[in-house]
């Protein structure tokens, strides 16, 4: 009896929603494909090992009926001997258990090797990417890419490849063997293949719909969940709880409905599927019936037929399914291949010269979209010298950092460093000689030491000169495991200051010629903020200082301030020039004006 | 208490929590109880005309074929039709129930997750990384809605199926259904004593996948620093390791999985060999006929065929239950900040007031020691103080994010715990050191939590805005309330945000309303603003100020020092400078 069942289907099928972007679409699908068979050449042998242990395995589960009906025939003839029979039953039914199990286990091991490889090799792309091309491409997507799309490649080599010689192998065979038992018996029942497969073809192609459908409603919902963890503590002050939760049965009822409409799809199927070959059975009783009554089929192979048909349904269905697996590898594997086909963005720079903090900006434009975010911007910094950048919210002053460490890449203008375009600087030696401290704080779930010493070069001498800088010694030696203390992902058992001074700590644990501060003293205290911009002038004297500040007071004696407003330079100068000939700089040190009494007295 | 998912809690017997979470989740089911019954039924039909199939013609070969009587094999072969067409009716109606009842089960289970999560409090989020919350909630639960909407209607199916073969089996003939029975005896210990170890590779291999995607995520989220401080070999080595640990325990888990298989396969067809050895013998003695052991042969496989389809979704039962097992972590977890009945409150009460308020996060030094204040309705407070002092963690006891470890405080007099989460709330704002945005619009984000505008029309809302003073802040979008908010994108500079969390929060108009270095990335013209809009505010609005900038403190009536867990009340600004100057006080 054959049983087919909706969730074996619907296990098979599940990921089979192609996430086809308009992209991939233009890319042909038997190209696609090629390339997917094509990432197995290097597991050859494996899949070889494989391909055989399959045949070996199901090769043999064949001829289990066929032992049964010759057991049938022998004994109804009068020359029954068991002894042969169980020996040869004994021997068939140990073949095949060896083989499925070696094949199982080949296959389990080729599917993880081809995903960690591939993994590797992924992850080693994306990390020689710049910044730009991070932000370009996603994180989030990144990460469906080394875990779900390698998921389904996965799937491809642990199930594809096995099943569908598998399956293929039986459909042939038994229709093979259940032709030479007697073929007038065998047409009829052989009919039933492409009446399952029509069914299928149907059914399936309404199905792709939802399973689309059902993709998107699973980013939705993973959206809500995710930023429902992320914004845990807003919920909490707005108690808006209620709201979080209306959103997410929003979705979670869609995922229901198309998830209903799913199962009644295969609920459909499955007993047609179950009917059509259940056919097949009553064709063998009464047609088979009228051949052994006529005398030209023994009752021993009326038996085989029927043993066949049993064997014969499952792969049909499954080799339906299997072409759904592709489908969804061959999509998968676009989008990886895509990553990896990136051309890797240039920091093929070869120069290995020393910087001496010489910083000049050229007509720099870099727009986001076809929004301007910097326009034709020019400057220059001398070496060793102090300069400011004020400016609104939004002004650009972050990307103009960003720009100078080489992160991102103007639209048009030149970087210079020292004279020399920043493009011919070998990234790793330039980077090394600057120290950046970004606006929010970026720990990682690593020992206060490795936070800090984050780049390989940094040496203990350096380490404990950043620490004294930043005025974390206090701080570290009150750690009941001092540099040893594990720091959690977002650095939830810090304070905003403290989080603020370990990231100084380790752009100046670097020893760079140039330092850039984004927004450093928003979070620290005016006291220690004064300690340290002091320390850091004591103690590195021949730092280049770019610091991004909405403060005035501590910027008055910097050698240069630039005023950046909507992305433009309104005005560059020192404090005193600025004050005469700037009226926009004007109101903002007017809107500090109320303190600066304070300032000046401290 | 213990939030951290990855540390085991105290252990009092850790396999009850699993199976009360479980029978939690199967107590849902009864309310289904009509629907499930009709598809029990259905399937029992199925199963029963199915399972007739072999005995029809098993009866057809002995009586009509072997007696050479073809009419008798047509009218059974209609017979059979008959048995057939009901299985077709019968099995779309059981499909179609438990596919629904399968997705209406997910859905409430979905659902009662995402409440639990709503439910736990902040400390619950601080103490497990996001990653890994993320991780456990898309993938464990895929893992369980997989195993709930695909194979849970399965086993009871299969195991129906089973139950109805093995009667067919011995009611037909006793000793030779009961020699056919026997392997199954075997399968059934075999699978009991290897199923715990399948479980753990499948728990460690989960644990791993985990890992490696919060790993993913911590490099590529902070890929900025990773480039700018030479590190793209910290992201290789540290995504090649968890690849590495990943790529074992899922071999590991892998050959686990696929053991069950072959067995079940091996003693499947040693039941079949008994059958056909035994049941010849049996006909030899006149015990049995021909006709009988084809019927026989099977039902050998409506028995054996369900038990290896059985042992394809023990894999992913194994599966689901290690995934259940770190989702019911979650469900188990307790919100450990409970509602207080009142007592009856001070009269002439200030707005706020802490009484001997003592703190310590969990597994933490104390950070606030013995506090003791009150603040006046419509004054404005400032609290300054060194990094690290503790003025955060005075803001977030203030509005109930923790609970005090020692001490009260009190809201209007009352035990700020005696308070219901919305009054509470809608009497606290706090706007978060870093702020958060939801994707989508401004508008939808400044309305955000705020039922009372969420009808209006923007034209509506723009009135409103202009009399609260926030129109010209929403002139620095593009777009007004419909720019859109991405909250991966870099669109947005950290000053924007900043200023969205500020209208959001004075949209709502709290009477207490705590600004926690809210405007420290925000330029000091925008802040001259701001200041302007919070002088909008009611009289009686309390405001607490936590800033570095002198200028955004100097207006405040009243200064707090904060510093080493005290709380001093500073006599004027210079004071607290004074204070600031000499930096740490003595602890």
């Amino acid at each position: 009896m054959i049983r087919i069942t909706t969730g074996f289907l619907l296990f098979l099928c599940r990921d089979f929603s192609l996430k086809m972007t308009k992209k991939t679409k233009q890319v042909p699908e038997k190209k696609s494909q090629a390339k997917l068979f094509a990432l197995l050449k290097p597991y050859r042998g494996m899949i070889i090992l494989l391909v055989v242990f399959t045949l070996l395995g199901n090769g043999t589960n064949l001829v289990i009926p066929k032992i049964i009906a010759y057991g049938i025939d022998s004994y109804s003839h009068g020359h029954f001997i068991l002894r042969t029979i169980i020996t040869e039953f004994l021997i068939a039914t140990f073949i095949i258990f060896v083989f499925s199990y070696l094949q199982s286990i080949v296959q389990t091991y080729a599917s993880e090797l081809v995903a960690r490889d591939l993994r590797k090799k992924l992850s080693d792309k994306i990390s020689r990417q710049s910044y730009a091309f991070i932000q370009k491409s996603n994180p989030s997507r990144l990460l469906t890419n080394l875990t779900s799309d390698m998921d389904s490649v996965k799937m491809f080599v642990a199930q594809a490849v096995s099943t569908i010689v598998s399956s293929l192998f039986i459909i042939i065979g038994t229709c093979v063997l259940l032709l030479t038992i007697d073929w007038k018996l065998a047409l009829p029942v052989i009919m039933i293949i492409p009446l399952i497969g029509i069914s299928f073809y149907i059914v399936l192609k309404k199905a792709r719909v939802f399973f689309r459908r059902s993709r998107e409603v699973i980013d939705w919902l993973n959206k809500v969940i995710n930023e429902s963890i992320l914004g845990a503590a807003i919920i909490r002050v707005i108690n808006s709880q209620t709201q979080e939760y209306r959103k997410f049965i929003a979705a979670s009822s869609e995922a229901r409905d198309i998830g209903i409409s799913i199962v009644t799809l295969f609920a459909t199927l499955m007993p047609i599927i179950q009917f059509v070959a259940n056919l097949a059975i009553l064709i063998i009783l009464a047609l088979g019936g009228h051949f052994v009554i006529k005398g030209s089929l023994t009752l021993g192979n009326f038996a085989a037929f029927n043993s066949y048909i049993a064997i014969l349904i499952f792969p049909i269905i499954v080799i339906g399914f299997m072409s759904n697996v592709i489908a969804r590898a061959t999509a998968s594997y676009e989008r990886i291949d895509r990553v990896m086909k990136a051309p890797e963005t240039s920091e093929e720079g070869s120069l290995e010269e020393s910087l001496k903090g010489n910083i000049e900006m050229k007509n720099i434009t870099v727009s986001y979209e076809g929004k301007p975010a910097l326009k034709d911007v020019s400057f220059s910094i001398k070496a060793g010298s102090q300069t400011a950048i004020i400016g609104p919210t939004a002004a650009g002053k972050t990307q103009l950092l960003y720009l100078i460490t080489g992160l991102i890449k103007p639209q048009e203008g030149t970087v210079w460093f020292d004279g020399i375009n920043i493009e011919e600087y070998k990234k790793e030696l330039f980077r090394n000689q600057i120290g950046f401290v970004f606006q929010d704080s970026v720990l990682f779930n690593l020992s206060l030491r490795e936070n800090i010493a984050f780049n390989d070069n940094v040496t203990d001498e350096s380490l404990n000169k950043a620490l004294e800088t930043a005025e974390l010694m206090e701080f570290v030696n009150s750690l009941p495991d001092k540099l040893d203390t594990m720091i959690s992902e977002r650095g939830t058992s810090l304070s905003g200051g403290q989080k603020q001074r370990i990231m100084l700590a380790r752009a100046l644990a670097l020893n760079p010629k140039i330092l850039l501060l984004d927004d450093f003293t928003a979070r620290v205290d005016r006291e220690t903020e004064r300690k340290i911009l002091n320390n850091v002038i004591v103690n590195y004297p021949d730092l280049t200082l770019i610091s991004v500040t909405q403060k005035i007071a501590p910027i008055k004696n910097y050698n240069q301030l630039i005023l950046l407003m909507e992305g433009e330079v309104v005005a560059t100068g020192k404090h005193k020039d600025l004050l005469e000939s700037c009226p926009e700089y004007i109101q903002i040190y007017n809107s500090q004006l109320s303190t600066s009494h304070y300032e000046l007295q401290s | 208490m213990n939030y951290n998912l990855n540390i085991p809690p105290e252990d009092t017997g850790k396999k009850k929590s699993t199976l009360s979470s479980l029978k939690i989740m199967f107590s849902e089911m009864v309310e289904e109880k009509r629907t499930l019954l009709t598809a029990f039924i259905a399937m029992v039909i199925t199963a029963a005309a199915n399972l007739m199939g072999p005995i029809i013609i098993g009866y057809t070969i002995d009586n009509y074929i072997q007696t050479k009587e073809y009419k008798g094999v047509l009218i059974f072969s209609g017979i059979l039709l008959g048995m057939y067409l009901i299985s077709i009716a019968a099995g779309y109606v059981q499909s179609k129930l438990m596919g629904t009842v399968g997705q209406r089960m997910l859905f409430t289970f979905r659902n009662n997750l995402f409440k639990k999560l709503q439910e736990l409090p902040v400390d619950f989020f601080n103490q497990n990384k996001a990653g890994d919350l993320i991780s456990r909630i898309n993938n464990d639960a895929d893992r369980i809605n997989q195993f709930f909407s695909q194979s849970l209607m399965q086993f009871v199916r299969l195991i129906l199926i089973m139950i109805g073969a093995g009667i067919f089996l011995l009611s037909i003939n006793l000793p030779l259904g009961a020699a056919a029975l026997s392997p199954a005896i075997i399968i059934w210990a075999f699978t009991k004593f290897t199923t715990p170890w399948v479980k753990h590779r499948n728990a460690v291999n989960l644990k791993n996948v985990g890992f490696l995607s919060s790993e993913v995520q911590e490099s590529l989220n902070n890929f900025k620093v990773v480039v700018a401080f030479n590190r793209r070999d910290y992201f290789r080595k540290r995504f090649d390791e968890a690849n590495q640990n990943n790529y074992s325990s899922a071999v590991k888990a892998g050959v686990a999985n696929n053991l069950f298989m072959p067995v079940y396969t091996l003693l499947s067809n040693i039941g079949e060999m008994v059958v056909l050895a035994f049941g010849i013998y049996l006909i030899s003695t006149n015990h049995f006929t021909i006709g009988l052991l084809i019927s026989f042969l099977a039902y050998i496989n409506s028995f054996y065929n369900p038990l290896r389809q059985l042992a394809a979704l023990w894999a992913s039962f194994q599966i689901a239950l290690a995934a259940w097992d770190r989702i019911s972590r979650i469900l188990n977890m307790e919100n450990d900040m409970p509602y207080v009945e009142a007592k009856e409150s001070e009269t002439g009460a200030s707005l706020m007031s802490f009484r001997d308020v003592s703190f310590a996060y969990p597994n933490g030094k104390e950070v606030l020691h013995h506090i003791n204040f009150d603040l006046e309705r419509g004054k404005t407070y400032a609290f300054v103080g060194p990094t690290g002092g503790g003025k955060t963690t005075t803001a977030s006891l203030i509005s109930r994010l923790y609970d005090p470890t020692k001490g009260t405080v009190l809201l209007n007099g009352r035990d700020i715990r005696s308070y219901s989460q919305d009054e509470r709330t809608q009497k606290i704002g706090f706007i978060l050191q870093e702020p958060f945005l939801f994707s989508g619009t401004i508008r939808e984000n400044i309305l955000y939590g705020n039922e009372a505008f969420q009808q209006y029309k923007n034209g509506e809302l723009a009135n409103i805005l202009r009399e609260a003073g926030l129109e010209t802040l929403l002139q620095r979008f593009d777009n007004g309330l419909e720019s859109k908010v991405d909250i991966t994108g870099d669109g947005i500079s950290l000053g924007q945000k900043q200023l969205i969390a500020f209208m959001r929060a004075v949209l709502r108009k709290p009477d207490l309303l705590i600004l926690d270095e809210a405007t420290a990335n925000i330029d000091t013209v925008t802040e001259q603003l701001l200041e302007e809009i919070l002088q909008k505010l009611p009289d009686t609005t309390t405001k607490v100020i936590i800033a570095h900038r002198l200028n955004t403190i100097a207006s405040a009536d009243e200064i707090y020092f904060v510093n080493t867990g005290e709380v001093v009340r500073a006599g004027s600004l210079n004071d607290a400078i004074n204070m600031l100057k000499q930096g740490k006080m003595a602890s």
